[in-house]
């Protein structure tokens, strides 16, 4: 280390380096009252150094600024001896505010007594505003959280209502359906009315999707309530039922083998069944059957549905379950959401839904633990 | 005591007209004595007439002064002799919410669904 600089310290002007200094200084005395200011100081503040002497630190300070300096400041500085970096905001002569931080430090004498208090004063408006503009920020984004929170509480009565305003005409069509089928009706107008029906499950099917998705885009997900009272089987039956009335004219075969109960969301296995359907009679070779498949064995809900048909490619197969994914020839109808959803139904299950494809035939299968969602809820 | 009365009339509640219709239809050709009403109000004044009705079959959503699960709760305080079954397509009601014995139907039922749910109270 050379030591040229401090060798030189002779030369200094301390008085002038008090002066000059590129910061404040205020030396007051134990009881706060100011002995002297530096010119560095009284520029900033706008007075001659003979006014300021004589007055309390706390004085020279914003109202906030005094509290906090009388309550804080005063009695810290007391007990450590020091204090750094405390932000204060000092009042120029013109009024005007100046944000500072302020370094504090106590001198005692040998008996400990304090004999001075001195105090470093750096300006720091732009520190200081950077500071209050990021407290301002948080609290924007508190509040745009706040906000975002009661927009998407906003949208899921949105979608709720919607949902129901949807569902109660195409229930009052059902109705209708059922009604006019025990008039008496024509070939031609059994045809019309089943053909109807098939509408309406589509539709209802399509809203439940889209209903799903949006409150799973949400962050509600899927939820899900177990019904262990009653057999899953007629859930099926009925789903497949349903679909033969969309497609009167494809044979679905059915086996189903469901010896134990299933702690399952019924009205969700339905919806997932319909989902499956719908892609195997969309997609699949129309000469050949759907196949069904239901049962329970070791512990396990499967449920495989396939069909035939020209094989889904790899690449394909394992985009399947995106939102809104339909291949190269799956442009015809449909939003792409059937497969996601019944692949979120599945997970929400506790369980899992997987794609095979080759030459053969297409399979969805769709596995869960029976006691399914019972034991997630533990 | 009143309570073990056979089901033989039913008061359905329901504000799709279609929807109700539908029902009316399933309980009458099932040998049931039927009443109608559009929303909780219309059900209030019929058996406020002192029409003899031994369930009350009521849709969950209804427009109006209340709901299906108030107009239950309030139909089983005035009158309890009178069974009650609950029906929605969106809410599963589990048998807590409902008043003593109340039953839940699922939408949309089928005739025989229905009809087995009502002539399970006894």
């Amino acid at each position: 280390m050379t030591h040229r600089q401090v060798a030189d310290d002779g030369a200094l002007d301390f008085a002038d380096l008090f002066e000059t200094a590129p910061c404040g200084y205020l030396l007051a005395d134990a009881d706060g009252r100011l002995i002297r200011v530096n010119r560095t100081f009284s520029g900033w503040i706008g007075q001659d150094p003979a006014v300021l002497q004589g007055q309390r630190v706390s004085d020279l300070l914003t109202v906030p600024g005094k509290i906090f300096y009388e309550t804080h400041f005063a009695p810290t500085l007391r007990m450590r001896g020091r204090l750094d970096e405390v932000a204060l905001d000092f009042v120029g002569a013109d009024g005007r505010k100046i944000p500072a931080l302020v370094n504090g430090i106590e001198r005692r004498n040998e008996n400990g007594a304090v004999i001075q208090i001195r105090f470093a004063v750096f300006m720091a408006a732009e520190r200081r505003g950077y500071e209050r503009g990021l407290l301002e920020a948080r609290d924007k984004a508190e509040a745009a959280i706040v906000s975002e929170r009661a927009d998407s509480e906003l949208r899921e009565q949105f979608i709720a209502v919607l949902g129901h305003d949807l569902r109660n005409p195409l229930a009052s069509i059902t109705s209708g359906i059922r009604i006019l089928e025990k008039e008496g009706l024509s070939e031609r107008g059994r045809k019309v009315t089943a053909l109807m029906s098939g509408s309406v499950v589509r539709a209802v099917a399509l809203i439940d999707n889209v209903l799903d998705f949006a409150r799973g885009r949400l962050g509600g997900g899927i939820t899900i309530a177990c019904d262990l009272d009653e057999p899953l089987e007629p859930v099926l039956r009925q789903v497949v039922s349903e679909m033969r009335s969309i497609s009167p004219e494809q044979e679905i075969a059915t086996r189903y083998a469901l010896e134990e109960p299933v702690a399952c969301d019924h009205m969700r296995i339905g919806q997932l069944l319909s989902n499956l359907l719908g892609n195997a009679l969309t997609h699949g070779a129309k000469d050949q059957p759907v196949r069904v498949d239901a049962s329970t064995a070791h512990g396990e809900l499967v449920i495989a549905v396939s069909n035939g048909g020209a094989p889904i490619a790899p690449a394909a197969l394992e985009r399947l379950f995106q939102p809104f994914f339909r291949g190269h020839d799956r442009v015809r109808q449909g939003l792409g959401l059937g497969l996601h959803i019944a692949s979120e139904i599945a997970r929400a299950h506790g369980g899992t839904l997987v794609a095979r494809s080759d030459a053969v035939a297409t399979t969805f299968i769709f596995t869960m633990p029976l006691g399914g969602i019972t034991d997630r809820m533990d | 005591m009143s309570n073990h009365h056979p089901v033989t009339a039913v008061l359905v509640v329901e504000d799709e007209p279609l929807v109700r219709m539908h029902g009316i239809d399933i309980l009458k050709d099932a040998g049931f004595d039927v009443f109608e009403a559009a929303d909780a109000d219309e059900a209030l004044l019929i058996l406020g007439d002192g029409t003899e009705v031994h369930l009350l079959f009521s849709g969950v959503d209804m427009p109006g002064s209340m709901d299906g699960l108030q107009l239950a709760h309030l139909v089983h305080e005035r009158w309890p002799h009178i069974h009650l079954l609950l029906t929605s397509g969106h809410h599963k009601l589990r048998d807590t919410e409902m008043p003593d014995a109340g039953k839940f139907v699922r939408k949309p039922w089928t005739s025989e669904a229905l009809v087995r749910q009502v002539r399970e109270f006894v």
